[in-house]
């Protein structure tokens, strides 16, 4: 089984469930095998469901949730908030939004 | 590839099959030699010697510089072809599919004497503009690197939509690639995106591909109309506002990763073609040189003998 960060919310993925395509958003990905649990932190990508119990995972940037340094996450999160809070244009603000979305989804997946 | 032909050339020379006694008139010019010259002069074909060893040295040294650039990068490459699969695996590759604007992206290297990878690229490119000419129908041309960029400024310069070179200067990522490929959607209409590069297969192989990437539309359009992309509405499409702008968001990306494996296979393809090149004008520089030794050592024997004959008969005529 391997548990998704979509966009529309977290979802688990067995053999034999209905085809889909679904957006990714900054989260962990978690594939079991048998007991074994394998917890991956994604950026964003795409997830592809297909009908002969195939899923494939399209991730730009993933890596194994035990080799991400907590204090540099902490470091960005409050770099990319006050950022935010003092971005002018449009497209500075988004780009704020987006780090400040990575990092505490980053966070939340190193402290939950 | 230029210095291959360069050494074949100069070689011409030499390698006619004319007795040695020729030798000297095809090696020293008319005026260097006035008639009646005993000695040969051999400093003609050492000075030949020299600059083509020279040669090899430097051709030993670029096949040296794109193997160990080869081994960097041919494992990335491979790895990258898990980025496309699996858009192929859901949208498959339809090649075939007929839109009106057509964009060929080619992938080519800034560099040369790296063999036929930049022609053929280039010849894909031609024949596929050539296909897909029609009325109201237009073609682009998106070029990255310098030696496609040389070729097609010659017919298609109006069709140049973008140009981009300089892609190797550092490393290749996805990073970079995706910025690339950002500046590619933004400023160019297209239906189609074909993108054409050389695929690696192994040093010596390289097969000339072709991806293609549908827009949104035109996947909604051949969704709706069957065919292989018929599956597509088999599947449940979730986030999102609409279908639209997650088929948008979809083709994007698929961009995306299809450029960063063309760019990452055909980096590789250059090193590969440009590491078997340079082997076989090495190989040739060594060829050359053996022919000219040859040559000299014959020459040089020939006016040995020609003097010690020359003083025997001299000796035996004041004997008698």
């Amino acid at each position: 089984m391997v548990i998704i960060p979509a966009s529309t919310g977290q979802m688990g993925v067995l053999p034999g469930h209905v085809s889909a395509i679904t957006e990714l958003k900054p989260g962990v990905l978690s594939v079991h095998e048998g007991n074994e649990v394998k917890k991956y932190f994604v950026s964003s990508g795409f997830a592809f469901i297909h009908a002969n119990s195939i899923a494939d995972i399209v991730a730009v940037e993933a890596a194994p949730l035990d080799q991400i340094d907590s204090s540099l996450v902490q470091k960005g999160l409050a770099e990319f908030t006050q950022k935010l809070s003092s971005a002018s244009t449009d497209l500075e603000k988004a780009e704020a939004q987006i780090g400040v979305d990575v990092h505490s989804a980053l966070n939340a997946a190193l402290t939950g | 590839m230029a210095m291959a032909a360069a050494f074949r050339r100069e070689g011409r020379r030499f390698v006619s099959p004319q007795p040695i006694t020729d030798v000297r008139s095809s090696l020293i010019p008319e005026d260097h030699a006035p008639l009646g010259v005993r000695s040969i002069s051999t400093q003609v074909v050492r000075n030949r010697m020299k600059s083509v060893k020279n040669i090899q040295k430097i051709t030993k040294a670029m096949k040296m510089v794109a193997a160990s650039k080869l081994r960097l990068i041919q494992t990335r490459a491979e790895n990258s072809r898990g980025l496309w699969q699996p858009f192929t695996a859901l949208l498959g590759d339809s090649p075939s599919v007929d839109v009106k604007k057509n964009v060929i992206v080619t992938v080519s290297s800034d560099k040369g004497l790296c063999g036929g990878i930049n022609s053929t690229a280039v010849k894909i490119s031609r024949a596929f503009n050539k296909l897909t000419l029609g009325p109201e129908k237009e073609t682009k041309y998106v070029i990255l690197g310098e030696k496609a960029k040389a070729q097609l400024i010659r017919d298609s310069k109006k069709n140049i939509a973008i140009c981009m070179t300089e892609l190797q200067r550092n490393p290749l990522n996805y990073t970079q690639v995706s910025v690339l490929a950002d500046d590619v959607l933004k400023n160019v209409e297209y239906d189609a995106l074909r993108i054409v590069f050389n695929k690696f297969q192994s040093v010596v192989s390289f097969l000339p591909t072709m991806a293609t990437v549908l827009s949104p539309e035109v996947v909604e359009r051949e969704a709706e109309s069957g065919g292989r992309l018929g599956d597509l509405d088999s599947y449940e499409i979730e986030g999102g506002e609409t279908k639209g702008e997650i088929l948008q968001n979809l083709a994007e990306f698929q961009f995306s990763c299809v450029l960063f494996n063309a760019v990452m296979e055909s980096a590789c393809s250059e090193q590969g073609a440009r590491m078997s090149a340079m082997d076989s004008s090495s190989r040739n520089a060594g060829d050359m040189l053996d022919r000219l030794t040859l040559t000299y050592n014959r020459t040089r024997q020939a006016s040995i003998t020609t003097e010690l004959t020359e003083i025997i008969s001299g000796a035996a005529a004041l004997e008698g």
